[in-house]
């Protein structure tokens, strides 16, 4: 049963953690806002069921919409300045970006949990001793879909390849009449995109209030476990550390959880300092 | 083809690099770019290429003409599909990447159908490639990537492509092959080539015509083959005495000759 709960948590930090490396490895930025950008997300999806009562998919489709939108504007008034700056200018940013969008939310919204909101059908499965909520099937299968086709893109698609060109070289591309920036706008939109569906989902469980960028919080160190350059790795880092958070909350306590995150980010550092998957730095010799 | 007219670069709004360099590269011909380190040389293709903004750089001054359009300005990417490609000093290969997906980057601004084709065409250039495809290409050899550089140039079909010290710190023998190249993309392919060196024997070998570079001003140009007889160059580039033979130590002046340049 935690394990199932895990997976399915997982497959969610899985899916943000992959947007983290998407972004990462366009523009090589640490995107500390990615927990913040589900927040909006996650708020907006809200906003369009609940204020504006639209119906389910238009609701998911104006606030993915919205989130492709955000990732594209961030980058434009923010990051675009920083081409070229140090990284700690970039990381510097973003972190205080998180601030100004946990204050966004919290003027418009208020700082108090919003009234709960099912993104799919309440309703519930039992397979042998286990009980499962058809939330919880859909948010996993949507989730690992939405990574799966994310991962496709990067691997077999031209712009996908423009993007990991870009990744190794601002200058070089250009010379190759590759447009960075537009390169730059998709990755931070399809970062967006992962964030807001991440958030979305884990609203539908979790209830919308501030506390889900927390996620974003546990997702960055499933991006660098699995490999900063690697998105399959981030899905499998995601699932990794939703497993190990839910057996440890599980059988410690509930304070446990996110600590222990920490402590497998901690070990794995120390073993595979690029993650599992990442790529080693080359060095000729 | 191209033409650049008293063009003056400045880096940061201070520096200044280029001090009103014109010169001409007709169509269809190799024309190279010789001087010191510090010249100005580099300088010069990135500002033609449209490189130069990532570095602070800018066109201050002059204009740089390409097939009767002005091009100082634009955005690299801009000037890559009008046809200029520049191969960087540096072996600036995508090194995480392999041969293949650095060529198949090389020809992103050319229709998806046409990749196939342009892919075998590079490997009929360059045979050694073709069984590296695979391979990352941060391992290969200096000479290996500078063949791939090419390719990946070639990738994009340029009408003028721009070389940037294509023998940098390669064995004489793979700068010969690579200058071989050089001379098939001029024949075959047509390709105006605009070449930067500090190995003035083998550009000057290569090239018809050449300029000389010094301290951001053209100093010296002509025919190639009148630059290679010039005193000047053969004492300064090409290391050779009065009556081309190798300086001794015991020949050397204790003041050194002005160039004149004339």
């Amino acid at each position: 049963m935690l394990v199932i709960s895990g997976a399915m948590n997982g497959a969610i930090y899985g899916l943000v953690a992959l947007g983290f490396v998407l972004v990462y490895k366009a523009s090589a930025v640490l995107n500390f806002a990615q927990g913040y950008m589900l927040l909006l997300g996650a708020y907006l999806f809200w906003f369009s069921k609940v204020t504006l009562g639209l119906p389910l998919v238009a609701a998911l489709l104006l606030s993915v919409g919205a989130g492709f939108l955000v990732g594209i504007l961030i980058e434009r008034l923010t990051l675009r300045r920083l081409i070229g700056q140090p990284l700690i200018s970039m990381i510097t940013v973003t972190i205080f970006l998180s601030l100004v969008l946990e204050g966004l939310v919290s003027m418009i919204w208020g700082t108090y949990p919003l009234q709960h909101v099912t993104v799919f059908h309440d309703s519930t499965i039992r397979l042998g001793r286990l009980v499962l909520t058809t939330q919880s099937l859909l948010a996993f299968g949507l989730a690992l879909s939405v990574a799966g086709a994310l991962i496709a893109f990067f691997r077999f698609t031209r712009m996908g390849l423009a993007m990991r060109g870009v990744a190794e070289g601002h200058q070089i591309v250009q010379s190759m009449g590759i447009s960075v920036r537009r390169i730059l706008n998709v990755s931070w939109g399809l970062a967006g995109i992962a964030a807001s569906i991440g958030g979305i989902l884990m609203g539908g469980t979790l209830g919308f209030q501030l506390g889900l960028s927390q996620i974003g919080l546990l997702a960055i160190p499933a991006a660098f476990i699995g490999g900063l350059e690697s998105p399959e790795g981030a899905v499998l880092g995601g699932l990794l550390i939703g497993l190990s958070e839910s057996i440890v909350s599980g059988y410690v306590g509930n304070a446990a959880g996110v600590p222990a995150a920490f402590v497998i980010l901690i070990a794995t550092m120390l073993f595979r300092p690029y993650g599992f998957f990442g790529l080693e730095r080359i060095e000729r010799v | 083809m191209l033409t650049l007219s008293n063009v003056e670069v400045k880096y940061a709004g201070v520096i200044l690099v280029l001090r009103g360099v014109s010169l001409q590269v007709p169509e269809g011909k190799i024309v190279s770019l010789l001087g010191s380190n510090g010249a100005g040389k580099t300088t010069t293709l990135k500002a033609i290429s449209g490189l130069l903004r990532t570095e602070l750089g800018e066109v201050t001054a002059g204009a740089i003409e390409y097939q009767g359009r002005r091009i100082d300005g634009l955005d690299p990417e801009q000037i890559a599909k009008m046809g200029i490609i520049q191969v960087m000093e540096g072996r600036k290969v995508l090194k995480h990447l392999t041969v293949e997906e650095n060529l198949r980057l090389g020809g992103y601004i050319r229709p998806n159908g046409e990749v196939r084709r342009d892919l075998e065409r590079v490997y009929g250039y360059f045979p050694r490639l073709r069984n590296r495809r695979n391979a990352v290409s941060g391992y290969l050899s200096g000479g290996e990537q500078q063949m791939m550089l090419i390719g990946r140039a070639m990738m994009a079909r340029p009408r003028l492509m721009l070389l940037d010290e294509p023998s940098m710190g390669l064995a004489p023998l793979i700068v010969r092959e690579i200058y071989e190249i050089v001379r098939r993309l001029s024949a075959e392919e047509r390709t105006t080539i605009l070449l930067v060196e500090q190995n003035a024997k083998a550009a000057l070998a290569t090239s018809e015509l050449a300029y000389v570079l010094e301290n951001g001003r053209v100093v010296l140009d002509g025919p190639a083959a009148a630059l290679a007889e010039n005193e000047d160059i053969r004492e300064f580039y090409l290391g050779l005495g009065k009556l081309g033979e190798k300086k001794s130590y015991r020949a050397v002046k204790t003041y050194k000759r002005r160039k004149r340049w004339l």
